[in-house]
């Protein structure tokens, strides 16, 4: 009876994603990964005018057998530089997502939610705090931070040779290309305070 | 010879009969009791195919009275001669009272059956987007519903939801020789006092013609144990009229369970105890100092907490078990109580401030500091 419910419901839901106009124009996308309905693979589009435009963002969703009077467990599978969001793990920081969770929403208005949080962050409730620092501090920093990581794990447009040319400088030291990424943003592209954490 | 004589004699027998009962033959016979209004009540055995017309005529003799004297009340109303007593929903030992009147008042159809089919709605009267009772008597006869039903706790003999009857008596004498001047028209009408004024035909009743009617519920499954035998209304679960489709498994169901929110949100019965066992084994209840260990509207909305907290009810036993525990463990704690730490003990202490060692006298003996 309880994963019915659940069952049931997103049932109806991935059907409204599908044919939502969302989906028309691209925005939002789901995905079934198992065939009772507890796992989803969903897909955002960066939304335009963020740092995130022209990137396409996967997410891990998982249906507890008590939804939907709990909220879906939802990541990030693809890295994201998002004051929100963990550079590490993909988790989020979303009130509805949380205690704000009504039973009355969907995974269409789940999407979207996510869509909007991209849009506009919340440094001041951050998930990751070197990143809500680096937004609060030095958006043009942060901005093209984003961007970078957009190009490189999201297939955004645009590359920044700069940076590409940092990592490459510690990965010729034998560090792992994704953790040289981390510790540059985390220092601003400094790669001299960047090096000096990875080795200490 | 004598197997003719036999014969002979049965047909007699049986035509005596025929004269004996007249037209009123009894098939199917219902066990009713008439109380008058000076204090006596008869037992009849009546046909559910009866009228009125014709209770009238059997019970007349009985207390001495004319039948075109007798006034039949039942559920707040007057009964037209023309209405049939299955037509009333009168179960088995119901309680018809009957009044001499010489006056002419105006009669009609019991409470049970012009009421019953009513959405009773949660809005009030003076709010003007509330359609009319009018127009909600036609939209439920257009979809072809003709008896919506009442649902109550049924604490005994049944011990579990059931459907229920609308019943009215005095609120100032509690006799049920009431006749209401008016239908309620609102859960709020039937649910609090003084709202709805009626006559009280009860010869003892101090407040004189003038009262206000009391409406309960009695549980329709059962047959009725006399005036005390009330069950409580559990208003939040209604038919489903509008077709509204559950906000958890978007099913369309009847009965639903409407939450008191403004936006009315409809759950089906299965997803109520699905929501409400997730957010038990959470603790997630809210423990309101007026309504006890309750729960919201699941889309969260304000201002709907469930008020009659028997809706949990729908519960299994044991979910409802779990129910009572966790509300009293969570008022304990709310009060400044400590809970016994020996598993399965469940005492709950309140301590004096300046008790620095505690036992657990009445539970397990179990010390603790």
């Amino acid at each position: 009876m309880a994963n019915n419910i659940a069952a049931q419901r997103i049932q109806r839901e991935f059907k409204e994603v599908i044919k939502s106009d969302e989906v028309a124009k691209c925005a939002i996308r789901v995905e079934l990964v198992n065939d009772n309905y507890t796992e989803l693979k969903g897909e955002i589009a960066g939304p335009p005018d963020t740092p995130y435009e022209g990137g396409n963002f996967v997410l891990e969703i998982k249906v507890p057998e008590t939804y939907p009077f709990n909220p879906p467990k939802v990541r990030f599978i693809t890295k994201i530089w998002h004051p929100n969001i963990s550079s590490v793990t993909g988790a989020i920081c979303l009130d509805i997502l949380r205690d704000q969770w009504a039973a009355a929403m969907t995974l269409r208005t789940v999407l979207l939610s996510l869509q909007a949080l991209m849009a506009a962050a919340e440094p001041d409730d951050p998930q990751d705090a070197v990143v809500a620092k680096q937004y609060k501090d030095d958006q043009e920093m942060f901005r093209l931070t984003a961007k970078h990581w957009t190009a490189k794990y999201a297939g955004g447009p645009g590359g920044n040779p700069d940076f590409e040319m940092k990592i490459r400088r510690l990965t010729d030291m034998g560090v792992e290309e994704d953790q040289a990424r981390v510790a540059l943003s985390s220092y601003n592209w400094d790669l001299e305070r960047a090096t000096e954490q990875l080795f200490s | 010879m004598a197997s003719i004589l036999e014969i002979i004699f049965e047909l007699i027998n049986n035509m005596l009969q025929f004269f004996r009962l007249g037209k009123k033959s009894i098939s199917n016979s219902l066990n009713i009791y008439i109380k008058s209004n000076t204090g006596s009540t008869l037992s009849i055995e009546l046909d559910p195919k009866w009228d009125i017309k014709n209770v009238k005529e059997v019970i007349a003799p009985k207390l001495g009275l004319p039948p075109n004297e007798v006034k039949i009340i039942f559920a707040g109303k007057e009964l037209d001669d023309s209405i049939t007593i299955e037509e009333c929903d009168l179960g088995e030992q119901s309680i018809l009272h009957a009044v001499q009147s010489r006056s002419q008042s105006k009669r009609s159809r019991p409470l049970s059956e012009s009421v019953a089919n009513l959405q009773l709605s949660n809005i009030s009267e003076n709010d003007d987007s509330s359609s009319t009772i009018e127009e909600q008597l036609e939209s439920s006869e257009e979809k072809g519903i003709k008896n919506t039903h009442f649902y109550v706790y049924c604490s005994q003999p049944c011990k579990s939801v059931r459907v229920g009857k609308l019943r009215v008596r005095c609120a100032n004498c509690h006799s049920g020789a009431l006749t209401v001047d008016s239908d309620p028209s609102c859960w709020d009408d039937v649910l609090k006092s003084n709202r709805i004024t009626a006559h009280c035909e009860e010869t003892r009743c101090e407040t004189g013609p003038v009262s206000f009617a009391e409406f309960f519920f009695k549980c329709a499954e059962h047959t009725s144990q006399g005036e005390k035998d009330e069950a409580v209304p559990l208003y939040l679960i209604r038919p489903n009229i509008s077709h509204v489709p559950c906000l958890a498994c978007t099913d369309i169901s009847d009965p639903v369970l409407v939450f008191s929110c403004e936006e009315r949100h409809v759950t089906c019965l299965d997803c109520f105890r699905q929501y409400c066992v997730t957010r038990l084994r959470e603790r997630q209840f809210v423990s309101d100092d007026r309504l006890g260990y309750t729960l919201p509207c699941p889309a969260g909305c304000e201002n709907s907490l469930i008020e009659e907290c028997h809706h949990f009810r729908l519960l299994t036993s044991e979910q409802y078990q779990m129910y009572q525990r966790f509300g009293a463990e969570e008022y304990v704690l709310k009060a400044g109580g400590v809970l016994c730490p020996q598993p399965g003990c469940g005492a709950g202490i309140i301590i004096d401030t300046d008790c620095k060692r505690v036992q657990c006298v009445g539970g397990c003996g179990v010390r603790s500091h």
